[in-house]
């Protein structure tokens, strides 16, 4: 007999932590859109998030979610930063190049913050870290919901500034045809490094609002995020929100399914697999155009 | 050319008496000899070749896991378990080319890492096969001609010839039809094509050539740690260790990778008190300035002012 309880209980958890994915995911696929590069630093970004919100927790005592208010400005300004410092020097080398210092960078990162907290795994307690809302039989927890939530308004302000602002525009602009932007008066690499301000603070903001969720290592989640965030895109196809999103609640809904249907063992492997299915049968991503092979 | 074999031979003798002077610091030695020879075998097919994988691990996974299971669960000769490891690693990559050789750059460079996550997966969940999360203990070894395989001093030869192995190949490489056709592809692969080169088996051939090189290392670096585990053994972070040191020491160069190797392992060591477990940040800071100021690695740099400057004089008289 089919558990429809427990089966929509799993949809929903998949659902919650899908649209965290998301969140990750759509900040690499916009800089890939933009930029053509492939960030390998994007999970350690995830983990700086986290570790914000904890250190925030522990010299203030602030609410997680309070630290947004100052990880999601910090992450804008460091990723601008980054991109006018380090990887505007590679927008003319072959691809692997930004690949290999993106990969350096998250090393970077991983370890000075292995330095600087230890390698002990870090938490951040709230009061409400095990309240659940219930409809019906299903129940949700409550930090999952407000996961959830945080991620809709951000891609919900996210949609909004890129489909109604001029600053937008420019960005599509600039991700569509570079050299035509330049020729109608868009500053590029001004659009980059807001661009990569604009992924950095998404990816932050996937850290804070997982902080209550999952512990913060220094070096081995990153790792973890970058590649559930590439996962994320090319299931949806890679330099495409929209896709992106459906890519996030995909394997939110997989990795959930699968380890309650399956066995837990694989939880990671399961999104892996659809990954490289997707790779090789349609590497343009679920949603993305089909493009003519020649 | 000759060059080359004049400065492999000094090097292999330095090698053969480094045990007699520094005693001492054999394990370091060992250490950078096997990333020395896992860099350059990583390098036939992510410098000749010019496909990045990152997922090189899951070769020395293999060829480890060969030895330590069948010494220790099915009392096989290590040197038959090595034998084994380095045909599996041949159809593996086999394998893994065939599916993966499609996508291109950064594509090929995601799948690895998939794949080879997937075999972690695999090592640390199915204990029937691999002894599950806690590893394997190498404990008892046969003593062929009386050496002792566990001595620091056998395991250090070992790792030497390892390493002079994967040199020597890559020096026969180079200048042979295969080497030429390795780059072609590398360069351009509609104009490989064009001049008769089938892309695929040659990058095929590259990729079974270096898993089956790095397998032999993975093969004597479980002798060297008598205990292995999953987690580290088929882990990214050990992937990216050898693809960084082949970078920047110099891709597709003879000697880069050691370079990279004597570099990265030497720094480290240098640092292990200061940076303590941090010590992959000397990896992260060292790849950043390569490819951002010498993105030909530290070999490849002044090796092309060489050649550019004997063109130039040439074209001069």
């Amino acid at each position: 007999m089919f558990d429809y309880v427990s089966f929509l209980q799993n949809l929903s958890n998949g659902v919650l932590i899908g649209g965290v994915y998301a969140l990750i995911g759509v900040g690499l696929t916009l800089v890939f859109g933009v930029m053509k590069i492939i960030n390998f630093a994007h999970g350690d970004f995830v983990i700086l998030g986290m570790y914000c919100s904890v250190l925030l927790n522990s010299l203030f005592g602030w609410d997680p979610y309070l630290s947004l208010l100052v990880a999601m400005p910090l992450g804008f300004v460091t990723g601008a930063l980054l991109q006018r410092l380090v990887l505007s020097r590679l927008m003319e080398a072959p691809p692997e190049s930004s690949l290999l210092v993106t990969l350096g960078l998250a090393l970077v990162i991983g370890n000075i913050l292995l330095l600087t907290f230890g390698a002990e795994p870090k938490s951040v307690n709230v009061s409400y870290a095990s309240s659940t809302v219930s409809l019906g039989d299903v129940s949700f927890s409550l930090i999952l919901l407000l996961a959830g939530l945080a991620t809709m308004v951000v891609i919900a302000g996210l949609y909004t500034v890129l489909n109604h602002t001029e600053l937008g525009r420019a960005i599509r602009a600039t991700a569509d045809n570079r050299l035509g932007a330049e020729l109608v008066g868009i500053n590029t690499r001004w659009i980059e490094a807001v661009v990569f301000g604009i992924g950095m603070a998404l990816a932050v903001t996937a850290g804070v609002v997982l902080i209550p969720l999952l512990f913060a290592t220094p070096t081995f989640s990153g790792a973890i995020f970058t590649l559930k965030a590439f996962v994320v895109t090319v299931l949806g196809g890679l330099g495409n929100i929209g896709a992106a999103i459906a890519g996030g609640l995909l394997l939110g809904v997989v990795e959930v399914m699968g380890a309650s249907y399956l066995t837990s063992d694989y939880r990671d492997a399961y999104g892996l697999l659809v990954f490289l299915l997707i790779l090789l049968l349609r590497p343009e991503g679920l949603f993305g155009k089909t493009v003519k092979r020649v | 050319m000759k060059k080359h074999y004049i400065i492999f031979a000094g090097l292999v003798l330095m090698g053969i008496f480094y045990p007699q002077m520094f005693p001492g610091y054999l394990s370091v030695a060992i250490t950078l000899l096997l990333y020395a020879g896992w860099a350059t075998a990583w390098d036939i097919l992510g410098g000749w070749a010019g496909q990045v994988s990152l997922g090189h691990a899951s070769f020395v996974g293999l060829g480890a896991y060969f030895v330590a299971v069948e010494t220790s669960h099915h009392e096989i000769a290590p040197w038959w378990a090595v034998l084994m490891a380095l045909i599996a690693a041949a159809i593996l990559a086999y394998l893994w080319g065939r599916l993966t050789f499609k996508l291109k750059g950064p594509y090929f460079t995601l799948s690895t890492i998939a794949i080879a996550e997937v075999f972690r997966l695999i090592a640390i969940n199915e204990g029937w096969l691999t002894g599950g999360a806690t590893g394997v203990f190498i404990m008892t070894l046969p003593e062929p001609f009386g050496l002792d395989l566990f001595s620091r001093q056998v395991n250090y030869y070992l790792a030497l010839a390892f390493a002079a192995i994967t040199v020597l190949v890559v020096m026969l490489i180079s200048r042979s039809k295969f080497g030429y056709q390795l780059r072609a592809v590398r360069e351009d692969e509609d104009s490989a094509m064009a001049s008769g080169i089938n892309p695929t088996t040659v990058k095929l051939k590259a990729f079974m050539l270096s898993g089956a090189l790095t397998a032999l290392g993975g093969g004597i670096y479980a002798i060297f740690l008598s205990f292995i585990e999953p987690h580290i053994i088929f882990y990214l972070l050990l992937s990216v260790q050898i693809a960084l040191t082949a970078i920047i020491g110099g891709r597709g160069t003879i000697w880069g990778p050691c370079i990279g190797a004597l570099l990265v392992v030497g720094s480290g060591e240098l640092f292990r008190t200061t940076f303590a477990e941090a010590n992959m940040l000397i990896y992260g800071l060292l790849i950043m300035v390569v490819v951002i100021f010498m993105p030909r690695g530290i070999v490849g740099e002044p090796a092309r002012y060489l050649i550019r400057r004997v063109y130039a004089k040439r074209a001069q008289s």
